[in-house]
């Protein structure tokens, strides 16, 4: 599957959104130039990634799962926080969530975090 | 010169020769909390001993290059040595019960290769709430709200 980047895609995003194409650019920081080059190539994956796919019989796509499950992983926890939060009102929504992502750490890690975080008190 | 590391090898040594030394400890207060999974943030990892001068300590202590300061006048006894600095020695816990008793309701948690005796959340809290200061009261609903988090954890996954 080749996977390239539409500008009349995101054209009309912008236009959606009452911006521009120009004071996007401008706003992430990407020059046409860039954007422009991007939008030429015949895909948006690297060469390689499509050739080891090619050799697999699957699309490029198919071997992008690691963001995928970062996602699934945070929506699962939100979940969580959600079910705690709907039990008992009381509890804060952020230090479930934060108390919940630690918990999915080694309990070493969690004692050096909260011993960094004292030591660096202008951390935000 | 010391390691950019905060609880690094020294720290992790000392408890493990103390594990291994069968020296009766645990784990608590913030970094208690910390371990359970409280957001929490603390200077320092306090250390409840049932008996203090258990030759063991000083053993591990020396294996790690750190040594016992017993108190002097109004201060408690300290640990000295750059592998234990962090710790701090707890001679009472405001608003528990004994040493034994507490210590039979303790946690363990696994700590890279060995396992030690930490203080339950309720029972943090607990003391929290009997000694009172603002820090304390600040603290207060960091731990409950994470002990409502690591239940609300437990009772979903059956």
């Amino acid at each position: 599957m080749r996977m390239q980047v539409s500008v009349e895609r995101v054209k009309q995003l912008c236009r959606e959104r009452g911006t521009t194409l120009t004071s996007l650019l401008a706003a992430a920081g990407v020059s046409r130039n860039a954007f422009y080059s991007l939008a030429r190539r015949d895909s948006i994956y690297p060469r390689s990634l499509c050739a080891v796919c090619a050799r697999l019989g699957i699309s490029p796509d198919m071997a992008l799962s690691a963001d995928e499950g970062g996602v699934e992983s945070m929506k699962s926890l939100l979940a969580e926080v959600e079910a705690i939060v709907g039990r008992d009102k009381r509890v804060d929504r952020d230090n479930v969530r934060h108390a919940l992502l630690l918990l999915r750490e080694k309990p070493i890690d969690r004692l050096r975090r909260a011993l960094v975080r004292a030591q660096k008190p202008d951390i935000r | 010169m010391r390691k950019n590391l905060i609880f690094a090898e020294g720290e992790v040594r000392f408890l493990r020769e103390m594990t291994r030394s069968k020296v009766d400890f645990m784990i608590v207060g913030l970094s208690a909390a910390a371990l359970q999974g409280a957001p929490v943030v603390t200077q320092d990892v306090d250390l409840w001993f049932r008996n203090l001068s258990d030759p063991s300590i000083t053993k591990a202590l020396r294996k790690v290059g750190g040594a016992y300061v017993p108190p002097e006048g109004d201060h408690p006894p300290v640990f000295s040595g750059e592998a234990v600095q962090l710790f701090d020695i707890v001679t009472h816990m405001h608003g528990l019960k004994s040493f034994e008793e507490e210590r039979r309701g303790a946690v363990k948690i696994p700590l890279g290769g060995f396992t030690v005796a930490v203080l339950p959340l309720d029972r943090i809290m607990k003391s929290k709430r009997s000694l009172g200061r603002p820090k304390d009261k600040l603290a207060l609903k960091v731990l409950s709200d994470a002990l409502r988090a690591a239940r609300g954890r437990s009772a979903r996954k059956g």
